[in-house]
């Protein structure tokens, strides 16, 4: 049987706590299938039920952009374009006409009511709008739009030094704006997110519908300008989550301007720096518990990047892209328009004729009045370096072509023009908003730069700056991103592959296949279909979204606003439609609460259960027929007696569905007194080893069973510390307790203990012992503790009875015992020959058999019965001598004060000190008389001293006459010179040790040679009173 | 025992687990409270528990807030008593039971409220359950404290207090709600919780205080 035993000791209290039980045991064998319900879990079984929760919901989100260029009036129009739609030109925005070549805006096709260019260009005014008056508006607004999100640069003037260093930024503008865009919304929509950053400014509004169902937002500024850090360029940030669901990022911008190789770099790196540096703050998620980690840009389901990115169209001749696209714009001004200011600027620069690099019925051409069959070629830039060189070609317009074809048409204009757009040749080579940004169709044109109050007149200050998309608003879904690492990694892979069948020089052997690996950005990219700029994909898929929700993006319009006069950008707006799954608050707290449910009533239900079977033992060994609680559910060790080891078993039997690691665990008593998993006198043992084998013996012991398993313990009581037994019989102390069972994941159960403490002599007092009634210390049984009990009784004895009982039998039985060898035993193996101290040790009989009559000999005293009685018959003599002279020397011991206490022996020293030091010695006889008289003062010690040392010399004279000498009668081998020595002095030298040890009581011990003097004064003690020739000596 | 926070980028709810034990003389209705709590039932008759049952219960307080009790219901007799500091020690709340139809079972209340306002946790929050409250609404004349008195003295203890029947479940749930309410739940970081302050702009300046409300009586 393997055995393994909890310590009794004080255990570690680290395991003391419930809910902290020592975890997964060691052994792996049987790991701890516990449900165990957690944030984690919780949170996770919510969210496999978020159909039930979620509800695919639809919203537009109009996303604009303009650069204000810091004029005043600009605040004027921002209601009438962006939430109205209005000021979008018909004629220039490619609105006229559908795919189909239908009219696209209800009710608007030529609508006569519009107020005309050259009547609005007339009336502009700093503190009016200056947005076409009757104007339906072409892109959605109003209450159709559940998410407004504005950029706009240059609220204030950022060529200002001081504006740019301002440390914060002035919040007087974004104020402005604020209140002009409020005033222009629908009632019920509020501000969702602003941020300003010097001349950045981004503000994001909803509907009362969708606000409530925005969290975690989050906006954030980098600037990018001076010193690469400063606010004049950047960009402003927000991330907002929508129904709990869908993640979304708006970057409003303004990069660095210019025409230069340096600028496009540097806004390339602009970019980029805003892409690294944008943080944002950690999500909250459905329920609120925050993310771990903050966000980038990328993190999101949807991302627009918007704003003044300041690209420019490359190799191109700016006054030759303004007189093509000043073609198209004289055609806003219609008849009446010719006196305005703007349309004779216009015409007066078509008509320069040198300026022109085309022939002159291009103009005609591009009226769209006109019928003119002729065709047109015009060369662009550089024609002797072709890589640089493009040309449009412009042809007249016909009834039946396409727009798209038509090459007279606005359209293709701009789409010869579009191919020189420096962003969209940054996207296609990889070197900014290559990683799944997309673009609508651009069918409007260049937003930059016109002069302030004009419809269509480009720059025509001194710069003559070339036209340009400056303004821009991309896009990018999560899928779109996510698309765009896989390409990444896919090629990279075919490289690597590539460059492995080089190495091993297949590739000449398996040419053909080699192409399929052979790429090389450089020369491959721009014809790889898939690195071309993502224009709006017709069909957009739903796409999985961070959260796991299905969600969908498609853009709807993408217009700039032509006929808005205020800045020299026109604005621009794109509406885009998103289909997503929003989560339904109330829903998902209900489905929340009944996941919970589920979860607990699974953990509770799945909880291991073990039943514990304490093995009730009728009580033999004592007639206690105490029936006080017969129904007492813990373990009852019955009759407890002193030195007296008793079992108990008990069986925990794993009746649940789950293994079950149990242990006792460290209960927690009141101060004072010790705790540790059992009392100081209880033992534990289970019958097979614990999981944790190897841990420190001090750790706890679990034990795993499996469901149907069961495991036996041992409790084993054994009460022999004479402390315990003195507080026992005092009755400060009872042996009563309860063990703790910790269940891992379960219930504790308590197992009290219980055992009846049958009093004892041992371990008691001289003063105490002559008090004892007749019939023994068992009449205590019954006495309530202390105080009154033991002075009421009185001194009883001259000397406690349990030593003249013991010293009376031994002398008795010492006789017998020797009578009994000298018939039945071998002569020559004497147990007194072999071991001068016996029979006080040198026994015969080995150690168990002793302990069980040392038993019946105490069970005699405490219970005041003859021990002729008590021991069992077949015990002889010789058996009972030894038990009870065992017994009488651990009954000495075990005495409290002693029969020589401590301030007996000093002043017996004291008298011995004295005299050796005088150098007088007594006689044998007066020395004695000395030493009972130092006694007498305490005369039930000195009578139990006389008890003691009479019989041993009793003893000595049976086994040891004073004539018989050592060795007579041994062997005949024993040389005959081997003088024959007196036995009788050693068997005195033997008792006097053992009996000065259990009689005499010493202070804290000293030292060396002290020690050994003191002993020697000791033994001394006893030996005179051996040495007397006693009158029944012979 | 790893902090249990939640990982990653799922949704999940503001969470957060704390120990509850119950406290009270023998018979008083300490585990029917549970039973009533945990599964929605009630026994007439109950075994005693020896030992300590262990369950847990999670509630939701609103939409973004669930809190796990961690349930330890204790033997009442008083050859346990000495144990009880194992199961209180760590608790962050206790609810101390007494019979409202036996007038002694409040004075072991009381002593009960006292060892833990000595010995507990320093910032433990204690809730005083007035028990069997079916039994009064049937026979008036049963009821041996009345609630004015208990009222008063778990004002003056600074205790929650409620009036409950794990018969009837009246008072079952609102008890370890109001006790849900008043747990510090910013500090429960360790156990997997964090704030939320809500940053940028407040969507809902107006939004009903869910939190708010609170249900203690007393
Ligand atoms: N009428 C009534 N009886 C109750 C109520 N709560 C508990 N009891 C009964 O009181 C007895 C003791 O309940 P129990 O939950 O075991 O008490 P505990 O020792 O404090 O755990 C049982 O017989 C229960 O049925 C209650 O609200 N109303
Ligand atoms: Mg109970």
């Amino acid at each position: 049987m393997a055995t393994s035993s909890i310590q009794t000791s004080p255990a570690s209290k680290m395991n003391s706590t419930p809910g902290a039980f020592p975890s997964t045991p060691a052994s792996a064998e049987a790991p701890s299938p516990s449900v165990v319900s957690s944030q984690l879990s919780l949170s996770q079984a919510v969210h496999q039920r978020r159909a039930e929760y979620t509800r695919s919901r639809r919203i537009k989100v109009k996303v604009g952009t303009w650069n204000v260029a810091s004029l005043s009036g600009t605040e004027k129009d921002v209601g009438g374009w962006f939430v109205d739609g209005k000021g979008v030109s018909e004629s220039l925005s490619g609105l006229d006409l559908k795919d189909d070549g239908e009219p696209r805006s209800n009710g608007h096709n030529g609508s006569p009511d519009i107020e005309s260019v050259a009547s609005q260009e007339e009336r502009r005014s700093k503190k009016r709008s200056t947005i076409p008056k009757n104007d339906p508006g072409f892109v959605p607004g109003g209450d159709e739009i559940g998410l407004y999100v504005l950029g706009l640069q240059e609220i204030v003037d950022i060529s200002s030094v001081a504006e740019a260093l301002r440390p914060y930024s002035d919040p007087h503008p974004g104020r402005k704006w604020k209140q002009a865009v409020a005033e222009s919304l629908p009632h019920g929509y509020q501000r969702v997110a602003e941020q300003q950053l010097i001349g950045l400014f981004l503000v994001i509004y909803a509907s009362s519908e969708i606000a409530p169902t925005i969290s975690s937002v989050s906006t954030t500024s980098v600037g990018t300008g001076l010193g690469g850090y400063m606010g004049n360029k950047g960009a402003v940030t927000a991330r907002i989550v929508l129904g709990e669901t869908t993640r979304m990022v708006f970057v409003n911008c303004h990069l660095t301007a210019g025409v230069e190789k340096g600028n496009l770099e540097r806004r390339n790196w602009d970019a980029s720096q805003i892409l690294q540096r944008t943080k944002f703050d950690p999500v909250y998620d459905g329920g609120g518990v925050m993310e771990e980690f903050g966000e980038g840009i990328g993190d999101e389901d949807f991302a627009f990047w918007f704003g003044d990115l300041n690209y420019r169209l490359e190799s191109m001749p700016g006054e030759d892209v303004r007189r093509l696209l000043m073609l198209h714009t004289r055609n806003e001004y219609g008849a009446h328009g010719a006196q305005q200011p703007s349309s004779k600027k216009i015409e007066n620069e078509l008509a320069k004729p040198e300026s022109l690099s085309f022939s002159r019925n291009q103009e005609a051409a591009n009226r769209p009045s006109e019928n003119d069959t002729s065709s047109t070629h015009i060369s662009v830039g550089n024609a002797s370096d072709p890589s640089v060189a493009s040309s449009i070609t412009v042809l007249p317009s016909q009834e039946s072509l396409d727009p798209a074809s038509d090459p007279a048409s606005l359209q293709t204009t701009l789409s010869s023009l579009l191919a020189h757009d420096q962003l969209h040749s940054q996207m296609r080579s990889r070197k900014a908003f290559h990683d799944g940004w997309r673009e609508g169709i651009i069918d409007f044109l260049p937003t930059y730069k016109y002069d302030v109050g004009s419809v269509g007149m480009f720059d025509s200050s001194e710069k003559q700056r070339g036209p340009s998309w400056c303004d821009r608003i991309l896009y990018r879904t999560r899928k779109d991103r996510l698309d765009y690492d896989q390409k990444v990694r896919d090629e990279e892979m075919a490289r690597k592959k590539d460059n492995e069948m080089k190495l091993q020089g297949v590739v000449d052997a398996v040419t053909d296949e080699s192409v399929l690996f052979d790429y090389d950005p450089e020369t491959d990219g721009a014809d790889n279909e898939n690195n071309a700029v993502n224009e709006q994909s017709p069909d957009p898929e739903f796409m999985t979204t961070k959260a796991g929700f299905e969600d969908k993006l498609s853009l709807d319009y993408y217009k700039s606003h032509q006929r808005v006069l205020s800045s020299d950008h026109k604005p621009l707006d794109a509406v885009f439609t998103l289909d997503y799954d929003a989560v339904d608050l109330e829903m998902k707290a209900r489905i929340h609460q009944e996941v919970a449910r589920e979860l607990d009533r699974a953990e509770n239900e799945g909880r291991p259960v073990v039943t514990i079977v304490v093995d009730h033992q009728k009580e033999t060994d004592s007639t206690h027929t105490d029936s006080s609680s017969p129904k007492f559910e813990g373990v009852d060790f019955g009759h407890v007696k002193y030195d007296h080891v008793k079992t108990r078993s008990v069986t925990i039997a794993n009746t649940g569905r789950v293994p079950a690691t149990v242990g006792f665990v460290d209960r927690s008593i009141e101060s004072g007194r010790p705790g540790g998993v059992a009392p100081p006198w209880l033992k534990i043992d289970f019958d097979r080893p614990p999981d944790n084998k190897n841990s420190n013996p001090g750790a706890l012991q679990e034990h795993t069973l499996q469901p149907g398993d069961a495991v036996n313990v041992e409790l084993t009581l054994h009460v022999d510390d004479l402390d315990l037994v003195r507080r026992l019989g005092d009755k400060v102390e009872t042996l009563e307790d309860v063990l703790v069972l910790r269940i891992h994941n379960g219930r504790d159960y308590f197992l009290p203990l219980r055992g009846d403490w049958l009093q004892s002599a041992f371990g008691r007092s001289i003063e105490k012992l002559v008090r004892i009634p007749e019939g023994g210390v068992r009449r205590w049984q019954h006495q309530r503790p202390d105080g009154s009990s033991h002075g009421d009784e009185g001194v009883k004895w001259s000397a406690p009875r349990e030593v003249f009982r013991l010293t009376e039998a031994i002398e008795d039985l010492v006789e017998r015992a020797l009578a009994q060898w000298g018939m039945t035993g071998d002569a020559d193996n004497a147990p007194w020959d072999k071991d001068v101290g016996w029979p006080f040790r040198g026994w015969l009989m080995e150690g168990k058999q002793r302990a069980m009559l040392k038993e019946t000999v105490r069970e005699g005293l405490d219970s005041d019965q003859p021990f002729s009685e008590t021991f069992p018959p077949e015990i002889d003599s010789l058996q009972r001598l030894e038990a009870v002279a065992e017994t009488l020397v651990q009954f000495l011991e075990s005495l409290e004060d002693g029969i020589v206490t401590e301030a007996l022996w000093l002043e017996l020293e004291k008298g011995m000190l004295e005299r050796e030091k005088a150098r007088k010695t007594l006689s044998e006889e007066d020395e004695r008389m000395w030493i009972l008289d130092t006694l007498s003062n305490a005369p039930a010690h000195s009578v139990s001293f006389t008890f003691v040392t009479f019989m041993l010399a009793r003893v000595g004279n049976e086994v040891a006459p004073w004539n018989i000498p050592l060795e007579c009668g041994k062997a005949e081998g024993v040389p005959a010179q081997v003088a024959p020595r007196m036995k009788r002095p050693e068997v005195n030298a033997a008792y006097a040790g053992i009996f000065a040890d259990a009689m005499i009581r010493l202070p804290a011990a000293s030292k060396g040679k002290e020690r050994k003097a003191s002993e020697t004064r000791r033994k001394h003690v006893v030996e005179v009173f051996l040495k007397a020739t006693l009158d029944d000596g012979s | 025992m790893s902090s249990r926070v939640s990982t990653g980028a799922r949704p999940g709810a503001r969470f957060a687990q704390f120990k509850l034990v119950l406290l009270g003389e023998s018979a008083v209705g300490k585990s029917s409270l549970v039973l009533r709590f945990v599964k929605d039932q009630f026994d007439d008759y109950r075994e005693s528990t020896i030992g300590a049952a262990f369950l847990t219960q999670t509630i939701s307080l609103d939409d973004a807030t669930t809190v796990k009790f961690e349930i330890w219901d204790t033997a009442g007799q008083e050859r346990y008593k000495s144990l009880a500091p194992m199961y209180y020690r760590n608790a962050n709340c206790a609810v101390v039971v007494y019979d409202i139809t036996q007038a002694s079972s409040l004075d072991k209340a009381k002593s009960w409220v006292k060892e833990l306002q000595r010995q507990a946790n320093e910032n433990i929050i204690i809730a005083l359950a007035g028990n069997k409250s079916d039994l009064v609404a049937e026979h008036p004349d049963k009821r041996a404290i009345t609630t004015a008195d208990a009222e008063a003295y778990a004002r003056e203890a600074g205790l929650l207090f409620f009036e409950t029947s794990a018969k009837t479940a009246e008072n079952v749930r609102e008890l370890f709600t109001a006790i849900a309410r008043k747990l510090p739940l910013e500090q429960a970081g360790n156990r997997g919780m964090r704030a939320n302050p809500r940053q940028g702009v407040d969507l809902r300046p107006e939004a009903p205080g869910t939190q708010g409300g609170g249900a203690c009586n007393c």
